[in-house]
């Protein structure tokens, strides 16, 4: 009974002076609402991080061919030989025991166009030689017809599969299965033997993993590949051409036991490292998803912390937002801390008097802030359509995170952040009620 | 009201105070302040005692003691049967929640409170507020002419309106004696004359009321003036020539009041 008149009481003089107190809330509706913003976006990063890690195969290895820095004087009969090959392929096939698949692959941009509708203008895609094993190790789901077998690829027949979207530009209004599709380039025939769903692309992993975008490309036979178009790729920049020789883009390795991962891809990368006599090699790169993963998950805890920390510091912020307001506010009423001492109010009463005031504006501050703190996933969205909707091209610079990421609101947030707002309203509050409650009765009767 | 005071006029022998080598310093950086030098005197119930003196003679200092504001340097001050001199922070508060009324030279009242909630503020710090409270806090509020005001805020009334709010809550506790520390000091002759109305009815009626004043024409309406003089006192004696209101003036006053305001 006592405790509600004293909380009536001071809610009363709360709303005495609306503008004040509700600047006062609205630091702790930012410190706290900003604890769980910052909370929930690093947790969205940080899974959208590992979503795409994962999606790469814990399991997996992944030896790249790096083109090593381009040391040609741009002379034509330059030939730039580099990257894994595939005896190397077939090496650690044979000789790694604890490899379940070894996948290799070769890709290389292209345009593609429909051997039906030849005038159209062609699409520009990625040709992609690999092997049925590639299907399961990339996660990629048929749609309709079916992914390469081992009779294609060990026949080497011009079949392939293509993705989804590919397939709609391509057969806007077409059953693109058993239709031919021609790759102006190397002027050669491919038969249509299955259509992809889609899937979402992963992002760059470090800087030896350039982004997987899944959503243009064109599955052969690596047999296939090799036999109708070789090793060497003739580029043209500007007026100059190059050559590039590359017999594989990449190998994927998958590990049995995920974890034999960290020895097996130490054990690869020091035996391709070591191949070429004596100097250490430089046209490839090992990436482990599985190392990835476990550094993503160090990452995320600093990161956490690193949020939390700025979220603390803005609800400390908010803290001293109240207590400058509380010393003003017993200043200013000196002359009622007086007339209550006099008339019985003990120093407790006043202490509890001043207390109630900051604990109430600070419950009200972590309410709201909880409620904006949620509304995070939201906002987010709504930002991110705003952005794309009116300034387009800022949107395509944004980093690829930023255009999915989905803020996960972290559950314990929300009473931890509360539970802080309460906190510091007693801990900023304390020092300006115990002021008032200290003062000399008769002085404060005076004070004017 | 509550219980009927008017025995006690005729038992001058109870004492509300006793007041004995009551000294106060304050001790300041340079010097040390002897505000009080030992004072001694009783104060038996139902007492209407006034105390003068020249500025700085320590009138104000002897009322914040006797209101347990403050805690004498040395010296005894015996409040009904207890020694307030020996008491603890929280227990002067106690007392002053319950046996002392205070009414002061500016009003004092809290501004964000009604009538009725500024006269209840002892009862909060006692524990006692509820429904009865509620009552007698309006009934103090109707014998003191504001029955038509409860719920007005200090701001909304005139000066002596708002003394008289503030004798009204200092009756609320029933207390020992009332402290008035120049009640009329702010006020023109005519609210003077109602407050001082309102003092003799309270006293009337067995209240011991103990007010500073510098007032000749204030002290008159005393039983009792004690003059102070740097600290001491300088005379104690009663009143020879008592001003006194009649009944009807009491009544007309009153009356008065009413219309006035
Ligand atoms: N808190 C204090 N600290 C130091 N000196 C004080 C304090 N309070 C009062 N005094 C001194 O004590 C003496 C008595 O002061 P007090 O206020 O009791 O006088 P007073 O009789 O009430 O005067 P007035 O008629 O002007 O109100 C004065 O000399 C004053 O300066
Ligand atoms: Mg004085």
């Amino acid at each position: 009974m006592r405790l509600f008149r004293t909380w009536k009481l001071g809610l009363k003089s709360l709303l005495l002076h609306p503008m004040r107190s509700a600047l006062t809330v609205l630091g702790i509706f930012i410190g706290v609402a900003s604890v769980i913003w910052l909370l929930a976006i690093g947790e969205g990063i940080s899974r959208e991080a590992q979503k795409q890690i994962e999606d790469l195969g814990a399991e997996n290895i992944i030896v790249r061919s790096v083109k090593p820095p381009d040391t040609s004087s741009g002379n034509f009969s330059d030939i730039v030989d580099f990257g894994v090959t595939r005896a190397e392929a077939e090496m650690i096939r044979l000789t790694v025991p604890t490899l379940k698949g070894v996948v290799p692959i070769r890709e290389l941009p292209q345009s593609f166009i429909y051997n039906g509708n030849k005038n159209a203008k062609p699409v520009d895609g990625r040709l992609v030689g690999c092997t049925p094993e590639y299907m399961e190790i990339t996660r990629l789901v048929v749609d309709r017809g079916h992914f390469l077998t081992h009779r294609e690829l060990d026949g080497k027949l011009s079949v392939c599969v293509i993705s989804a979207v590919l397939a709609n530009r391509l057969f806007p209004s077409e059953d693109p299965i058993g239709k031919q599709m021609y790759l102006p380039e190397k002027q050669e025939y491919f038969s249509i033997v299955g259509v992809l769903k889609e899937r979402s692309a992963t992002a760059a992993i470090g800087g030896s993993l350039a982004a997987q975008d899944f959503s243009l490309d064109v599955y052969i036979p690596i047999t296939t590949m090799y036999q109708r178009m070789g090793d060497r790729e003739v580029k043209r920049t500007g007026g100059s051409f190059s050559i590039n020789s590359f017999q594989l883009s990449q190998i994927t390795l998958q590990v049995a036991e995920v974890d034999d991962v960290p020895r097996t891809a130490k054990l690869i990368e020091a035996t391709l490292r070591a191949n070429s006599n004596g100097k250490e090699r430089q046209d490839i790169a090992v990436v482990v998803p599985f190392e990835l993963l476990e550094q993503a998950r160090t990452t995320r805890l600093m990161f956490m912390m690193f949020m939390g920390l700025i979220a603390a510091i803005s609800l400390i912020v908010g803290g001293i937002g109240i207590m400058n307001i509380m010393l003003a506010t017993v200043t200013e009423r000196t002359r009622e801390i007086g007339i209550r001492r006099a008339l019985g109010g003990k120093r407790s009463d006043i202490t509890w008097q001043f207390l109630v005031e900051t604990i109430s504006l600070s419950v009200v501050g972590g309410l709201t802030g909880v409620l904006g703190g949620l509304l995070c996933p939201w906002a987010v969205s709504l930002a991110r359509w705003s952005v794309a909707e009116f300034a387009p091209s800022f949107y395509q610079n944004l980093p690829e995170v930023a255009k999915i990421m989905s803020p996960q609101i972290v559950p314990e947030s929300i009473p931890i952040a509360f539970f802080i707002s309460v906190i510091v309203g007693v801990v900023f509050g304390i020092y300006p009620a115990i002021r008032a409650a200290k003062m000399d009765p008769i002085e404060a009767l005076r004070h004017e | 009201m509550n219980q009927a005071p008017d025995s006690s006029v005729t038992k001058p022998t109870k004492l509300a105070a006793q007041i004995k080598d009551l000294t106060k310093h304050y001790v300041l950086k340079s010097e040390t302040v002897r505000a009080l030098r030992g004072i001694s005197f009783d104060v038996p119930e139902g007492d209407y005692v006034a105390i003068m003196g020249p500025s700085g003679s320590g009138k104000s200092t002897l009322l914040n003691l006797l209101g347990c504001l403050d805690r004498p340097t040395a010296g005894n001050y015996v409040l009904g049967t207890d020694d307030v001199a020996q008491m603890t922070d929280d227990q002067l508060s106690e007392v002053r929640a319950s046996r002392i009324g205070f009414v002061f030279q500016s009003y004092n009242l809290i501004a964000q409170l009604s009538v009725v909630e500024n006269i209840e503020v002892p009862l909060y710090y006692m524990g006692q507020l509820n429904a009865k409270s509620r009552e007698r806090s309006t009934q103090l509020a109707t014998m003191v002419g504001l029955g038509e005001r409860l719920g007005h805020r200090p701001p909304q009334l005139s000066g002596g309106q708002q003394q008289r709010v503030a004798i009204a809550r200092s009756l609320v506790n029933d207390p020992y004696f009332i402290l008035a520390d120049e009640a009329t000091g702010n006020l023109d002759s005519v609210t003077t004359e109602e407050i001082l109305a309102l003092f003799q009815r309270l006293n009337d009626e067995g209240r011991t009321i103990i007010m500073v004043t510098h007032e000749d024409e204030v002290s008159a309406h005393a039983k009792r003036v004690i003059w102070l003089r740097d600290g001491e006192i300088q005379s104690d004696e009663p009143v020879t020539e008592r001003k006194v209101f009649t009944a009807e003036q009491i009544d007309a006053i009153s009356k008065n009041a009413e219309v006035r305001h």
